[in-house]
């Protein structure tokens, strides 16, 4: 039973208050409390660290391309490889899909006015453009060359580089973390709409409360970790130092067991992008909702048992080894069993192959490369093998562009036209996306032969042999390159002179459908009360499909008569 | 979780409701789940230090038991039972709050404020003794003792000789970190009397367990205890010791930062029966404090004690 | 070598006892994965094009999960994870438990070198020479920060660790040279702390294990020691600003030390540098070179001699006059010079060299 009214789709001439224009002046943005605004200075925020960190890995492929140390004297690519993995991962990755999607649309999605700690948004976003000020200054007076792990004893005794500050921009970014989680954990659990039971979410929304569980457990221990690291740079503590009793392998321990789980951060809502693009464009509801819900949770929660895989030829014991790579096998069910269940979803779907679509389709071919290559790495003889190897490389960009990166890409096409109200030009993003495909593909499919033949990681030199694969991977970085660049320019083209999108341009169930383009600052004109179950296409659930058709028809026509 | 009736508040908000709350309950919940996730993420922060201090004390257990026995346990008794007096005070706050009394409230808020004062004097008198002690165990932080302290080689700084570049390195121009020397040299300590006690039990009986395996390791050079690398050890318990009361000693500032404005809301009048959220989360934090405190006392005061008491 | 008779190699040669259980336990991984991938690509493609849409909007049937099918691919994927799991574990346990019979080999990695030791007493770096079809134990350290010794060849490798002895074991099976490099991240010449491991039939094993060097003229044998076995190019042939002093055209030149005195570059001066290195210090230099005494034999140090006075023209009977070639790989970067302003630190260390009397069982 509805009690909603219908939808209807309708773009009106004359432009509606929505949250952007209320209030223009930069006060209102720079103290706003809207997640909206806050979510729209993410984006700006993290594109740009994303920028930054992409020109750095042009500089590393470019070195690459010949087997001597030319183009980077050995010193500066250290600082470029690392300065790359920093950038990418603290200010990119592990932000991009929960500050920039989550917030915009968390709310939004279970009907709520805002989240439901805004000051405390606005703060992790402060905390985040400090953190991130922190190591863009420690980069321009001369950058970090530790690795983005910064094992001890190296960044504790030997760098001679800006470990500390960029440390110190590490940790207060961290906060940012922790406070978008708390944020997520609190809105979810208490500002629900209605009738909005847990089992009618979006799994969006799932796999947000997953990867703030994460965020929350995960994160301090990397904030204490880099602290551990500064006191003994600055003052020889020395719990690091096997000379005066410390040791080094404790490092690894604590660094990984927050890294690890972190990549589960970065890969979680990307997951829950994926679920959204897959089921709304095969207009069908997620196959096995219940069972993508708890793998998530599941992900979340073993995730924190398996740090010990990236230690295991670093002199940690046999059994501890067995442990984790028994664990390692066990945390890989769950992400096989969403593949499946999205794969599924297609079968007797009505799907139509617009830019996210194909966002979303290349997600499901490069996760699963991924995906399987980390059961290469658990497994303990063979990773013996390519652990610090070029394989290791190609795995992890594998999962985190071919996986993290395309979700956000999808994402951010797919709601594109409910944040600026604004459509782009499907045809630039059909190409963007394809190039993308097969510019990553060539990238980094060589890069797993090369490090089973042997290539080590962190190498600005390295044998003649290996040139050909590696010329093929700087190769098709120009070409990703060329297609991660374009979506710059058309959705910022759009933003002048796109078609304007209307509230629900493909006809989608989601509670942010059925709301402006761009939503109002209050989300919504009325609160809903949500009587529909997750995922429901039909009209019963509001759809006015048959108007949607004699509009298109409509425009149809007028595009022929002019 | 439960849904939230629909209804909105048409007449005046309650008071400290928030825009994108429904209705007190919601926000109520809302702060309480925050808070609670907060303290959450708290523990996992401590949770690393912990860890460090979990690992360095089953390595060498001896040097931490001869670190703990001097740290005076009185002070640290003391500061236990400030804390735990001053969380009973918070709870009161917290009651009277509910009960509308502003006076009552700010008087316990007072008290509360009182005794994390004496907590952080307490501190600072602790401190100040391992600084003049020379057990602070960071170059520059101690008072430099001049006078020869026996086998202490207080006033010579040993270079670190594995790592030649790096002590060369970081006094380079151009570096932003001082120069790693180990201050082991600067850290004093005395007190090997119990160490040499149990090395001479564990050498008349070489298969009884008294010293760890990383302690046979650690403590010998050439088959006999070797002082210096004692005292590092024992440095290590200090270092621990300071990293995690100091980080305590934080977060217990920032609670009185948190006291001083929650005192100025409620002398305002602004908690009764209908808004006294704030308060309850105040206390929330400030109990969370003590707890930590509860656990480091023992952990850092009280290893060891029986060679003190029992004699053995 | 990696297979030079293919374009793109895709393995490296399989030169260890185990070797081969690495490769399988690959392939066998590759054949998971494709079983795995062929279901799911053709169901995307196939679901792809069968179910595109046909209307616009068009809302297909509600269809319901299925447990069986939820339950099915959870299992399966578990039992051929635990398969993974279970041969992971037994080509590791292989991997590191060295037979007892094994022949011990002692290494000490160090930025930016491998210093390896036979249990003999024969010294190598950056080279491990060992017989064909021995069990032989690496027992490792490092005297600074973390390294990695990987053969990739082997299909092993371990990373070193400061104040602990880590392991490694192979049986080489076929004679040849492989390559070995340095794969934990460890500062600025990481890329270049490689070198070669032979593998040689024992008969030449033993050969090479007294001492017999192939048949080169003192000074070809000389530059082979400088550029390749000791390492000596990486701080004496970098340019202008080489962390070591300029050896070209020095010979029987007045060199200027540290602490004021002046020497001339003979035979004995040059010899003096290599055996006790921080007696004499070039002024402007820091006495930063490790000694090298116990490292070269008596004939090694001669061959050095010679070569060294043959860089510099005045020397009679130069063979070449052109400064050593930069050995591509060993090349440190000129960024990031260190330099001591404590003397007596540094020569406290020189003298010590580069051991390490804190490391466990320092034997120099």
């Amino acid at each position: 039973m509805q009690t909603t009214e219908a939808i209807r789709p309708s773009i009106t001439d004359e432009p509606r208050q929505n949250y952007l224009t209320n209030g223009y002046t930069i006060k209102s943005w720079l103290l706003t409390k809207d997640h909206k605004r806050i979510a729209i200075m993410y984006l700006i925020s993290v594109s740009a660290f994303f920028m930054m960190g992409g020109l750095y890995a042009a500089a590393i492929r470019l070195e690459l391309l010949t087997p001597a140390s030319d183009l980077l004297e050995s010193g500066t690519y250290n600082k470029v490889f690392t300065q790359h993995g920093i950038l990418m991962i603290f200010f990119f990755l592990i932000p991009s899909i929960p500050a920039v999607l989550g917030n915009f649309l968390i709310p939004i999605m279970i009907g709520a006015k805002d989240l439901a700690l805004p000051r405390i948004n606005l703060l992790s976003l402060y905390v985040y453009w400090i953190g991130g000020g922190l190591v863009l200054f420690a980069l321009m007076q001369g950058g970090v060359d530790t690795g983005w792990t910064f094992y001890a004893p190296y960044s504790t005794t030997f760098s001679n580089t800006y470990v500390m500050l960029v440390g110190l921009g590490i940790f207060v970014n961290g906060f940012s973390s922790i406070l978008t989680g708390l944020n997520f954990i609190v809105t979810i659990h208490t500002m629900r709409a209605p009738g909005m039971t847990w089992f009618r979410l979006p799994l969006f929304v799932w796999a947000h409360y997953a990867t703030s569980l994460v965020m929350i457990l995960g994160t301090p221990v990397i904030a204490i970790t880099v602290l551990l690291l500064a006191l003994e740079r600055a003052g020889g503590i020395g719990i690091f130092d096997p000379a005066i009793g410390g040791d080094p392998i404790l490092f690894q321990h604590l660094f990984w067991f927050y890294s690890h789980p972190a990549v589960y951060i970065m890969i979680l809502p990307g997951m829950g992008v994926i679920s959204e693009l897959i089921s709304n464009f095969s207009r069908k509801k997620i196959f096995g909702y219940e069972f993508i819900a708890f793998s998530s949770i599941a992900i979340a929660v073993f995730g924190f048992l398996v740090w010990g895989h990236h230690m295991f030829v670093s002199g940690q014991s046999m059994y501890a080894g067995l442990v984790f790579s028994f664990l390692t096998m066990v945390v890989a069910v769950p992400s096989a069993i969403k593949m499946f269940n999205w794969a599924a979803t297609l079968y007797k779907g009505s799907i139509s192959f617009d830019t996210p679509m194909l966002y979303a389709i290349g997600f499901l071919g490069l996760f699963l490369i991924g995906g399987l290559t980390g059961l290469f790495l658990g497994a303990m003889g063979l990773t013996v093998h390519l652990t610090d190897t070029y394989f290791v490389v190609a795995h992890f960009h594998y999962v985190m562009v071919g996986g993290q990166v395309i979700a956000y890409l999808g994402g951010i096409h797919y709601w594109w036209p409910k944040m600026t109200g604004k459509m782009y030009s499907e045809f630039w993003g059909k190409i963007s996306a394809m190039l993308v495909f097969i510019g990553f593909n060539l990238t980094f499919f060589p890069q797993f032969i090369l490090g089973y033949i042997g290539m080590p990681r962190r190498y600005a030199s390295y044998p003649e042999e290996m040139q050909v694969l590696n010329i093929f991977s700087t190769a098709g970085a120009s070409v990703l390159g060329v297609g991660l660049v374009m979506p710059l320019i058309y959705l910022g083209k759009s933003l002048i002179n796109g078609k304007p999108a209307g509230d629900n341009p493909w006809m989608l169930p989601g509670l942010e459908w059925r709301t402006q383009s761009p939503p109002p600052t209050e989300n919504f004109d009325k609160m809903p009360v949500v009587t529909w179950e997750a995922y429901e296409f039909g009209e019963e659930n509001g759809l006015d499909l048959e108007a949607a058709r004699r509009r298109d028809r409509e425009m149809a026509s007028d595009f022929q008569k002019n | 979780m439960t849904t939230h009736a629909g209804e909105h508040n048409d007449h005046a908000h309650a008071p400290g409701l928030q825009h994108q709350f429904e209705d007190m309950k919601q926000q109520e919940e809302s702060v309480s789940i925050g808070m609670w996730m907060f303290l959450v993420q708290e523990i996992m922060f401590f949770g690393g230090l912990f860890t460090a201090y979990l690992v360095f004390r089953s390595k060498y257990p001896m040097a931490f038991a001869v670190g703990s026995n001097h740290l005076n346990a009185f002070w640290g008794g003391l500061n236990t039972l400030v804390l735990i007096v001053s969380s009973l005070t918070m709870a009161l706050t917290v009651y009277y709050a509910q009960k509308s009394n502003r006076n009552m409230q700010v008087i316990l808020i007072l008290l509360t404020m009182f005794f994390g004062t004496v907590f952080l004097g307490v501190k600072a008198i602790e401190y100040t003794d391992k600084w003049s002690h020379g057990t602070v165990p960071i170059t520059g932080l101690n008072k430099v003792v001049r006078e020869g302290h026996g086998d202490s080689h207080a006033s010579k700084p040993i270079e670190f000789s594995i790592v030649p570049q790096a002590y060369a390195a970081a006094t380079a121009a151009g570096g932003e970190e001082h120069a790693y020397v180990n201050p082991r040299g600067e850290f004093q300590w005395n007190d090997y009397d119990l160490i040499e006690k149990k090395v001479a039990e564990q050498k008349a009986d070489p298969n009884a367990y008294i010293l760890t395996t990383d302690e046979r390791n650690g403590y010998f050079s050439h088959g006999e205890l070797d002082r210096d690398k004692f005292r590092d050890k024992v440095r290590i318990f200090y270092w621990i010791y300071f990293v995690m009361t100091g980080l305590h000693a934080l977060h217990m500032v920032v609670g009185l930062g948190l006291m001083t404005w929650l005192c100025w809301m409620a002398f305002r009048n602004t908690y009764s029966a209908e808004y006294y959220m704030p308060v309850e989360m105040s206390g929330l934090y400030w109990h969370f404090v003590d707890i930590v405190w509860i656990f480091l006392f023992p952990l850092l005061y009280l290893l060891g004690r029986h060679f003190i008491v029992g004699g053995h | 070598m990696m297979q030079s008779n293919q374009w793109i190699p895709l393995f490296p040669e399989q030169a260890s006892s185990f070797a081969w259980q690495v490769d399988l336990l690959y392939a066998y991984l590759i054949v998971v994965s494709v079983v795995f991938s062929i279901p799911i690509v053709a169901a995307v493609f196939y679901f792809g094009i069968r179910y595109r849409e046909v209307e616009r909007y068009s809302t297909p049937d509600e269809m319901h999960g299925s447990m069986v099918l939820e339950t099915v691919w959870s299992i399966i994927p578990f039992v051929v994870s635990m398969t993974i799991f279970l041969g992971g574990a037994i080509v590791f346990y292989n991997q590191f438990t060295p037979p007892a019979d094994s022949m011990d080999v002692f290494v000490v990695g160090k930025q930016w070198m491998w210093k390896i030791q036979h249990e003999s007493g024969q010294r190598e770096i950056n080279e491990l020479h060992v017989p064909v079809g021995r069990n032989i134990k690496l027992t490792m350290t490092t005297e600074d920060v973390l390294h990695d010794f990987d053969v990739p060849a082997f299909r092993t490798k371990a990373d070193v660790v400061p104040g602990r002895y880590t392991y490694l074991w192979f049986q080489p099976t076929k004679p040849g040279k492989y390559r070995l490099f340095c794969a934990e991240y460890c500062g600025l010449n990481h890329s270049g702390m490689g070198g070669w491991v032979y593998v040689m039939e024992q008969r030449d094993f033993d050969n090479w294990l007294s001492g017999n060097i192939s048949g080169q003229t003192p000074v070809e044998a000389g530059k082979d020691l400088f550029e390749n076995k000791l390492g000596c190019a990486s701080c004496h042939a970098g340019g202008a600003t080489q962390r070591g002093a300029k050896l070209e055209g020095i010979y029987n030149e007045e060199i200027k030390l540290v602490g004021g005195g002046t020497v001339i570059a003979d035979d004995n001066y040059i010899r003096n540098s290599i055996l006790n290195p921080a007696s004499q210090v070039v002024e402007g230099f820091q006495p930063i070179m490790p000694t090298f005494k116990g490292q070269v034999t008596e004939e090694q140090l001669n061959s050095l001699v010679v070569y060294i006075k043959s860089l510099s023209p005045t020397a009679a009977g130069a063979a070449s006059s052109s400064a050593p070639a930069a050995v591509a790989n060993t090349m440190p970067a000129s960024g990031n010079t260190n330099r001591s302003t404590n003397p007596q630190a540094n020569a406290n260390a020189a003298i010590r060299g580069t051991s390490n009397p804190n490391a466990p069982n320092s034997n120099r």
